[in-house]
């Protein structure tokens, strides 16, 4: 009989006390970022489509080598000191993203760019010919996607919600001063 | 009613009609208008729902139909449902899938006749409105048993007769936590009822008597059970794993059943209102009021009263809905009705 009654008693303290929680989150800002107006700020080394340099491009073809599934087309012409490159294509179709081109090219012309929205209508348009100029490729780099008409300004970059500090662990753990963690 | 009569006389060359065809007339109008009213509910509390969902759940909800924050969503939505073929399963009873989603629409349309708007502005001035109200609402329970009956679904079948059980279930404590109200004002009749709570606030039924203040809760759990929304979506949405009664409706059968349940929300946060919560009455006697404006403010505050329940609690179990209403709920109304007498008797209110 009492069970009867603080049963009822307990179906509405916390149907209440969750009614409370609820109508709190009306006026929390919610955390949707709205595609394309507003994008998310990318940390440093994100790994987005790989752009390639050519103007500092020596055609060591060690981007070619390094590549795990070959996408890297490179063709040069002459030898030696005369050497020069007539083509060069990543291939996006294939391309798995895992940077291994850009870590050892030793001019730093090779880098992944921050962009991911490259989606186009046929699959040989994700073949990026960065020697050809008649070859029309979606730039990576927001300057030259500004010029050449590709961008959609975003209204404002919410910073992503930063991951709380994780300070607390190595000061417990070691007596040692740890260094400035990194972001 | 008879405002439109007389309006309707007042039209250019129509002031020799006879009193049946501007009756006719009159009523055909105003049954139109409810209807409209309906739809217009449907399409701004779908957004509403979405929306108050969207922040709950620290979301945006729709943002890109319509200018701002998504407004034409449910125009949208209407349009995609009407444009969408015609389906009748070959096994299933053609009558009375057909007829099935007609009674759910009437049900929730008849009950509108009883609305007080304002102080003369109600569509249907009858001494039986409330009772009126919670008899035609049944028929909303026929027309789901029918719906699930004719898909030839077996778990249509199990929807519709849960969604049955709950929604008679849930008529007894309905009916029973306005009781009190009635013995307070001695009439049925609607008008009456918001009449009775003019004064400002503390005349509010809600407010007036304990146990009447319990009885406000027990009515408002009671319509939610009723609508099948909220924690008690048994019929629509346990079955959804699977189907549900209205799983082999599609076009417009279907929008006849999504109509009905927008419409049927309104409908109770408006009875709410009207029998607790002052119906047009300003809260503070002196404001200057505009009565069907306040009338729908408050219908639109219960609506989202609804909807933040809706969004709080998880489902209800079938035995456990049914442990609800009979050994808890029953029992506290019909004490609601006894102690509210004994109070209304001790405070001299009663007339006797």
């Amino acid at each position: 009989m009492v069970r009867y009654f603080t049963n009822i008693f307990d179906a509405v303290s916390s149907a209440i006390v969750g009614m409370g929680i609820t109508i709190k989150h009306i006026w929390t800002k919610p955390v949707t970022l709205q595609f394309p107006d507003e994008r998310q700020v990318l940390p440093d080394r994100f790994r987005g489509f790989v752009h390639n340099d050519t103007d500092k491009c020596d055609a060591c073809n060690i981007c070619a080598k390094n590549c795990p599934v070959d996408c890297i087309y490179i063709e040069t012409e002459g030898k030696g000191k005369d050497r020069y490159m007539t083509r060069y294509a990543i291939d996006f179709n294939k391309c798995i993203w895992c940077s291994l081109c850009t870590e050892n090219c030793h001019t730093g012309s090779i880098t992944m760019s921050h962009d991911y929205d490259h989606a186009v209508y046929l699959r040989d348009s994700l073949v990026y010919e960065f020697m050809d100029p008649r070859k029309h490729i979606v730039p990576c780099h927001r300057q030259t996607r500004i010029q050449e008409g590709f961008w959609v300004e975003p209204k404002e970059e919410k910073p992503k919600r930063a991951a709380k500090p994780a300070e607390d662990k190595p000061a417990e753990d070691k007596p040692v001063e740890p260094e400035g963690e990194s972001k | 009613m008879e405002a439109l009569i007389e309006l309707l006389r007042s039209l250019p060359g129509a002031s020799g009609m006879s009193d049946q065809t501007a009756f006719i007339a009159a009523a055909a109008s105003m049954a139109t208008i409810m209807f409209m009213v309906m739809a217009l509910c449907a399409i701004v509390f779908t957004w509403m729902e979405r929306k108050v969902a969207g922040f709950i759940q620290n979301r945006y909800g729709p943002m890109r139909t319509g200018r701002w924050h998504g407004v034409a969503q449910a125009i949208a939505d209407m349009l995609k449902i009407l444009s969408k073929e015609d389906i009748i399963p070959a096994e299933a009873d053609k009558g009375l899938f057909i007829f099935g989603p007609i009674l759910v629409l009437l049900g929730s349309l008849l009950a509108w006749a009883a609305i007080p708007w304002g102080p003369n502005f109600i569509a249907a001035d009858f001494d039986l409105g409330l009772f009126y109200i919670f008899a035609v609402s049944s028929m909303v329970i026929l027309g789901l048993l029918m719906s699930g009956w004719a898909s030839n679904n077996k778990w249509a079948l199990y929807g519709a007769a849960r969604g049955a059980a709950q929604m008679i279930s849930y008529e007894i404590p309905l009916a029973l936590a306005t009781i009190p109200v009635v013995m307070y004002v001695g009439s049925l009749n609607t008008t009456d009822i918001v009449v009775a709570q003019q004064g400002g606030i503390w005349n509010w039924f809600v407010f007036r008597n304990p146990f009447l203040f319990i009885a406000f809760f027990l009515y408002f759990i009671a319509s939610i059970a009723e609508t099948n929304r909220g924690p008690f979506d048994m019929p629509e949405t346990e079955s959804e794993l699977v189907a549900g009664y209205h799983t082999e409706y599609t076009g417009m059968r279907f929008a006849f059943f999504f109509l009905s349940e927008y419409a049927n929300l309104f409908l109770v946060a408006l009875i709410a209102s009207m029998v607790f919560l002052g119906g047009w009455w300003a809260p503070i006697p002196g404001l200057p009021n505009v009565p069907w404006l306040t009338f729908v403010i408050k219908g639109i505050l219960m609506v989202f009263l609804n909807m933040w329940v809706r969004w709080t609690l998880p489902r209800v179990r079938v035995d456990q809905l049914m442990h609800l209403c009979w050994k808890v709920m029953i029992p506290l109304s019909l004490l609601c009705v006894i102690g509210s007498g004994i109070w209304m008797m001790l405070s001299g209110q009663a007339g006797v």
